[in-house]
Parts: structure tokens; C-alpha cells; sequence
């Protein structure tokens, strides 16, 4: 295969890939820095380092796993260079407040609210699992924590969050 | 979900099935078969889930693809094959059952419990495969720099070097490089914020390895149980400049 084949074949194959997962990126990128700016930036900032990296994918099947782990990375890099703390819940910037807002389901808008105010140790491993499809095992890594630690983590996301829906209902 | 040999109780449900609506751990479907009210909560359970899930969707903007820089194909990569990735599905299941156990009955604990610093190596290696290539594609000098300036270690002189990145071990930031031995990949992990009392081991499923106090911080180095890792170690230390 000649280098010009070669640049082409890889083009088409990030470019499919990418097709399939940006929104998951988007999502997972969103849904950790809280910040609908700042998840736009961490994943122009991951396209170029999955770009950089698209050789050491040998098997695509494992492409959502691999990107999710640059996601998180930039992300980390991103606060880390910016020097930010947290988000600051109280005082939301319009981009926060219309991430929260999405229809006319208020009650829908409510638990996207609560998501949103969970702590970041609970909120993450509730979206690798529900928007990602991760296993346990695959959050466990991810996050550098006992498979153990995630599922409690996770039913104590949701207990939080029933409550949240329950207290909205009555 | 419940430990070896014991039934599972209502509250052991709830827990488990808030953390796991698909209800894949062991014992669940038997006890809510004959548990009415355990039904009932994994439906709530359930419901809220597709409510989460709905809620999670948010709204994603048109792909904006950044500028592209021209890359080299790389066409002399192929996968190593390291035993742990040969090893039998049998034994494969087992462990994976072995550890449900172990860990679910921890669950049952709950307690959040922390990986040991060898445990979440071993994870984060599981976790990138693909950096555990045979590759004869050395990673370019500006990925390097990247990833590691020389004011902090110089590993040119280390061999070649295929994989180069950034990757978060224990909330830090640490650079994650993998040079090839003469058994297969090696990688390298410095953290230079991450002490350790004395030389760990880390021991895999067919790697193996040692995460080595230097200054404040460590390195560890991994590879395959065949590999010689001894020449390699005080080179590594000798390149690193965090101690100085």
C-alpha cells in the first residue's frame, strides 16, 4: 500500500469511527466537566489526540472504550491547566443553565438537575453505565477504583436521585 | 451479588439492583421471584433508570472536526501475544466469577475501598491494550515532549520507544511510555508524586513488574514474565531527573 492509499484508508476509518462515537464523547465529555464550553473544547482536544494515537487501535471493536479513556484524560488535562476547581453550581452560566433545560418534561429537567448536583465520584460512574454501557470492571478501571466501590457508588447515585424524583412527585 | 453460599436478603436486593438494574449478579432473579416488594423496588429502580438515561441525553453539537495533522503510517505494528491474552475462556470465567464474589461481598460491606497503587496499574494496563504492542514505529520526538519533558527524564537512550501518552493514576497525571524489550512491550509509569515504602511488586496475569521508590515519587515497570527487567531499572532511575 502506498503512503497516499495508506493516509486515505486511515482518513476514512477515523472518520467513521468518529461518526459513530462523537456524541458519546460529547455526552460523557459534558457530563464530566458539567460545562457544555468547556466539554466542546476537551473534545476537539481528544479528536486530535485519537487522531495522533489511531494506530495503537488495533480493533475497533474497543474503539468506545479507548476514546472514553482520551476523553477523561483531557478533560483532567484541561482543569489541570486551567487551574479550575469546580464548577460553581449556584451561579450557572447561561450554557450551564440551558444544558439543565431541554424540553418541556420539568420533570425530566428536575432529575438532569439533580445529575448535574450529584458529587463527581457518583455522577461519573452513573454515566459510564447508563450512557456508555460500561461493566462494572470497565468503570472500576477507569476511575481506579474496586469494582465493589463503583457498585456502591452507583446505588448510592441512585438512591440520591429517587429521592430527588420522589420528593418532586409528592 | 451474594456471598458464597448465603441467600440474599431484601436490603442486599436494593442495593444491588440500585447499582445494577440489569440485575446481573448472582441470586437476584431467585430472590425477587418470592419477593414481592423487592419486585416492586426493582421496577421503581428500573423506571428510574430509563428516566437517567432520557436525562443523560443531552443535546450534542454538529461535529466540528478539528485540522488534522499529517501523520506517518505506521505498518510494521502487530499484537503481542502476551499469555494474558491468550489464556483460556475457562479460566477467563472463573476468575471473573471468583472476583464477583470477592468484590460483592466487600459490596455488601459498604465500604469504598481504593485500589492498591500495583492493583489500579494493572487495571490502567488492562484498560489501554493498545499501547501493549510489538512495534518497530517509534513514537515521534514531539509526542514525547509531550508527554515528558527531558528537564524531568531523559529515556532516549532507553531503546525504542513506541507509545507515549498521559494517563491519570491515582488522580495524578503521570506519563505512561512503552518502550520494546527483547520479550515484548515494556512500560514505564513515572509518578513523581506517588511514593511508595520500598520496591512493590506488581504481579498480572502473565506481566509482571515493580514500582520503584525514587525521591518523592516512583516508577514502575512492567513486562512480560519473561522479560529481563533488572538492566532496564537503574537505567530508568539514572534517566530520571525529579530526585535531583
Amino acid at each position: 500500500m502506498n503512503s497516499g492509499n495508506a493516509h486515505s484508508v486511515r482518513t476514512g476509518r477515523f472518520d467513521r469511527l468518529v461518526g459513530v462515537l462523537h456524541k458519546d464523547m460529547y455526552r460523557y465529555a459534558v457530563w464530566l466537566s458539567r460545562d457544555p464550553s468547556i466539554a466542546e473544547e476537551v473534545v476537539q482536544e481528544a479528536l486530535l489526540r485519537a487522531w495522533k494515537s489511531l494506530d495503537a487501535l488495533r480493533e475497533d471493536e474497543a474503539a468506545r472504550q479507548w476514546v472514553i479513556t482520551i476523553v477523561r484524560r483531557e478533560n483532567a488535562r484541561y482543569f489541570e491547566r486551567k487551574r479550575l476547581e469546580t464548577v460553581d453550581i449556584d451561579n450557572l452560566t447561561p450554557a450551564q443553565a440551558g444544558m439543565m433545560v431541554a424540553g418541556d418534561d420539568s420533570e425530566l429537567n428536575e432529575l438532569r438537575e439533580a445529575i448535574y448536583k450529584l458529587e463527581d465520584d457518583y455522577r461519573e460512574p452513573l454515566v459510564l453505565q447508563v450512557l456508555m454501557g460500561h461493566s462494572t470492571r470497565e468503570i472500576a478501571a477507569v476511575m481506579g477504583i474496586k469494582p465493589g466501590a463503583v457498585l456502591t457508588r452507583l446505588h448510592r447515585a441512585r438512591h440520591k436521585l429517587k429521592a430527588v424524583v420522589e420528593e418532586a412527585e409528592s | 451479588m451474594s456471598s458464597a453460599g448465603q441467600k440474599m436478603n431484601c436490603n442486599d436486593y436494593q442495593e444491588a439492583i440500585a447499582a445494577d438494574p440489569s440485575e446481573s449478579f448472582d441470586g437476584g432473579a431467585e430472590h425477587v421471584s418470592s419477593c414481592q416488594p423487592c419486585s416492586s423496588y426493582r421496577d421503581e429502580i428500573r423506571a428510574l433508570n430509563d428516566r437517567i438515561a432520557q436525562a443523560l441525553m443531552v443535546d450534542t453539537p454538529e461535529l466540528k472536526m478539528p485540522e488534522l495533522p499529517p501523520i506517518e503510517v505506521d505498518s510494521n505494528v502487530v499484537n503481542l501475544p502476551f499469555g494474558r491474552l491468550t489464556t483460556p475462556t475457562w479460566i477467563g470465567i472463573a476468575a471473573s466469577v471468583a472476583i464477583a464474589v470477592v468484590f460483592g461481598a466487600r459490596f455488601l460491606g459498604g465500604d469504598v475501598q481504593e485500589l492498591s497503587l500495583a492493583d489500579e496499574l494493572l487495571a490502567h494496563l488492562d484498560y489501554e491494550p493498545w499501547a501493549l504492542q510489538v512495534s518497530t514505529q517509534q513514537v515521534s520526538n514531539y509526542s514525547l515532549n509531550d508527554v515528558l519533558s527531558a528537564d524531568v527524564a531523559d529515556i532516549g537512550g532507553l531503546g525504542l520507544i513506541t507509545y507515549a501518552t498521559t494517563c491519570v493514576i491515582h488522580g495524578n497525571l503521570v506519563p505512561h511510555i512503552v518502550l520494546q524489550g527483547e520479550k515484548g512491550p515494556i512500560t514505564l509509569l513515572l509518578m513523581p508524586e506517588e511514593m511508595v515504602d520500598g520496591l512493590t511488586p506488581v504481579i498480572g496475569d502473565g506481566i509482571e513488574g515493580v514500582i520503584i521508590p525514587v525521591g518523592n515519587g516512583s516508577i514502575a515497570i512492567i513486562g512480560n514474565r519473561d522479560e529481563m527487567l533488572d538492566k532496564y531499572q537503574q537505567q530508568v532511575i539514572d534517566a530520571v531527573k525529579w530526585t535531583i
